[in-house]
C-alpha cells in the first residue's frame, strides 16, 4: 500500500509532502487499518479551511481525499503525522 | 450600536418605557437626545436578541458600551487538540512561570491596544468581544491560526519553527483575521483570499510597530520574524518591503511572494496562493506607509481601517477593487490635494494594480 500525504497551506503558507510504502513492513496491517479509516473519513472535495490552518490531501493507492485543522478524525492525524515523520 | 467612551448618560433598563417616552418629546435636546438614543438601541438590542433567540447564534447582548479593558483568557492544550483545553491564566492575573502563555496573554494585549487606541474599536468584533488564546496545541506543531473563534498556537518543532507566539506580528495576524470575519469577510481563495492574508499582515506588522513605538522608517517590516529555528537559512516568513527575500533555505526552499502583478503566481494550492499573492498588496501597503512617513497606523494604516471595515468591500473583492477603495478612503479623510491620495495611487501603480 502507498500512502501519500501532502499538506499546503498553514500560516508559512509552505508546502510539505511525504509517502510511506507499506509493502514488506512488518507494522504493514497496522498502516492499512489506520490508512483506511483516515480515507473512509476524508471528504471528496478540497474545502476551505479556517484562516491559516492546514489543508491535507491524503491518497492511498491512488485514491485521494482531503482534510484540513482543526477538523480531523483522530486517525487522520496520526496517519498524517506518521507519515510525516517516517515517510520520505 | 455606537461608541462613547461611557460619557453619555445610559437609561437603560432603568427608567420605565414611559418616562423615556416623555423624555424623547421633550423639547430640551440635552434630555430628549440621550432618550432617544436609548429607545433606538433598545430596539436594536430587542432585535437582536430576537434574531439570536430564533436562530440560537449567540448570548444575548449586554446593554453597556464596551470596556477599553480587553478581557483575556489563556489555556493550555497541554500538547493535545482539544480546543479550548486547561484555562491557565484570566484576565487582570499576574504573569505566571510559562512564557509561551504570558507572551500570548500580553500580544493579546498589544493588539487590543492598536484596535482601540489608533482606530477607536473594541475588540474583534468591535464590540467587546472576549480574546481566548489556546497555546501548546499539538505536539511539534508547525502552525498557528484563528478557527473562527479563539487563537490556536503550535509550539514549532525546533527544527524549522520555534514557539509561534514569540512574534507578536503572528499573534496580531491571527486576531486579524477575525477582525476581517466581523468586517468585510473577504472569502478565503484567490484575490479575496491573498487580500485577507494581507490585512493580517499588515496589522500584525503595525501592532509589533505600534507597540515598539516604532516609525515606518524604523519598522523592520518583516512577519514571523524570530519564528525561525536557528539552523533555517532566513530572517523571517514574508517581508512586506521586499517580498521574496525572507528565506530561501535547503528545507523550506525559497520565499515564493510576488511583490509585483507580474510575478503574480496561479495556483491551486494554499487556497489559491493566499500566502503567496499577498505579498503584492503588502508591499502596497509598505511603499505608501514609508513614502508617507512617521507612524504608519495614522495615515496609511488609517486608509486601509477605513476601507476594511467601511461596509463597501465585497467579500469577493479583487486587488483593484481594494485599491479604488483606498483611493476613495484617502481622498474622504485626507482630502483631494493631500500627500495620502498621492501616495497611495503611486502605491499601487508601482506594484502593478491599475484602478480602473
Amino acid at each position: 500500500m502507498r500512502i501519500q500525504v501532502s499538506r499546503t497551506g498553514g500560516f508559512a503558507g509552505i508546502e510539505r509532502r511525504a509517502e510511506v510504502d507499506t509493502s514488506g513492513r512488518p507494522d504493514a496491517h497496522e498502516w492499512h487499518a489506520l490508512a483506511e479509516r483516515a480515507v473512509a473519513a476524508g471528504r471528496g472535495v478540497a474545502s476551505v479551511g479556517v484562516p491559516d490552518g492546514f489543508s491535507y490531501e491524503i491518497t492511498v493507492d491512488g485514491r485521494t481525499v482531503y482534510a484540513a485543522d482543526p477538523r480531523l478524525t483522530e486517525e487522520q492525524r496520526t496517519l498524517i503525522s506518521r507519515v510525516m515523520k517516517e515517510g520520505a | 450600536m455606537t461608541t462613547h467612551g461611557g460619557f453619555e448618560p445610559v437609561f437603560c433598563t432603568v427608567v420605565p418605557p414611559h418616562v423615556l417616552d416623555r423624555l424623547a418629546r421633550n423639547d430640551n435636546p440635552a434630555l430628549s437626545g440621550p432618550a432617544r438614543r436609548t429607545i433606538l438601541r433598545d430596539s436594536e438590542l430587542r432585535a437582536l436578541r430576537q434574531v439570536n433567540t430564533e436562530y440560537g447564534l449567540l448570548a444575548a447582548p449586554t446593554a453597556k458600551a464596551p470596556s477599553d479593558q480587553p478581557l483575556r483568557t489563556i489555556y493550555d492544550a497541554e500538547h493535545g487538540t482539544s480546543l479550548p483545553g486547561t484555562k491557565v491564566r484570566a484576565e487582570g492575573q499576574d504573569p505566571g512561570r510559562d512564557a509561551t502563555v504570558n507572551r500570548a496573554y500580553s500580544g493579546l494585549g498589544a493588539t487590543f491596544d492598536l484596535y482601540l487606541k489608533a482606530y477607536r474599536r473594541h475588540s474583534i468584533d468591535g464590540d467587546g468581544l472576549a480574546l481566548d488564546a489556546t497555546v501548546h496545541y499539538d505536539e511539534g506543531y508547525n502552525n498557528a491560526f484563528w478557527n473562527g473563534e479563539q487563537m490556536v498556537f503550535g509550539d514549532g518543532d525546533g527544527e524549522i519553527f520555534v514557539d509561534f507566539t514569540n512574534s507578536i506580528d503572528v499573534i496580531g495576524h491571527e486576531l486579524t483575521h477575525g477582525v476581517t470575519q466581523y468586517t468585510a469577510n473577504l472569502t478565503y481563495n484567490g484575490q479575496p483570499g491573498a487580500l485577507n492574508e494581507s490585512m493580517s499582515d499588515v496589522f500584525g506588522s503595525l501592532i509589533k510597530q505600534y507597540s515598539l513605538g516604532q516609525t515606518a522608517a524604523e519598522a523592520d517590516w518583516l512577519i514571523g520574524a524570530g519564528l525561525l529555528a536557528p539552523d533555517v537559512t532566513g530572517t523571517a516568513l514574508r517581508s512586506m518591503k521586499a517580498p521574496g527575500t525572507a528565506y530561501d533555505d535547503d528545507v523550506l526552499g525559497k520565499d515564493p511572494q510576488p511583490a509585483t502583478m507580474d510575478e503574480y503566481v496561479r495556483t491551486g494550492r494554499d487556497n489559491g496562493g493566499v500566502h503567496i499573492n499577498s505579498g503584492i498588496p503588502n508591499h502596497a501597503f509598505y511603499l505608501a506607509a514609508t513614502a508617507l512617513g512617521g507612524y504608519a497606523w495614522e495615515k496609511a494604516g488609517q486608509i486601509w481601517y477605513d476601507v476594511l471595515t467601511g461596509g463597501e468591500l465585497s467579500e469577493r473583492a479583487f486587488f483593484t477593487d481594494f485599491a479604488k477603495l483606498t483611493v476613495q478612503a484617502a481622498r474622504e479623510r485626507f482630502g483631494s490635494g493631500g500627500e495620502e491620495l498621492q501616495a497611495v495611487e503611486k502605491a499601487w501603480e508601482q506594484v502593478g494594480v491599475r484602478i480602473l
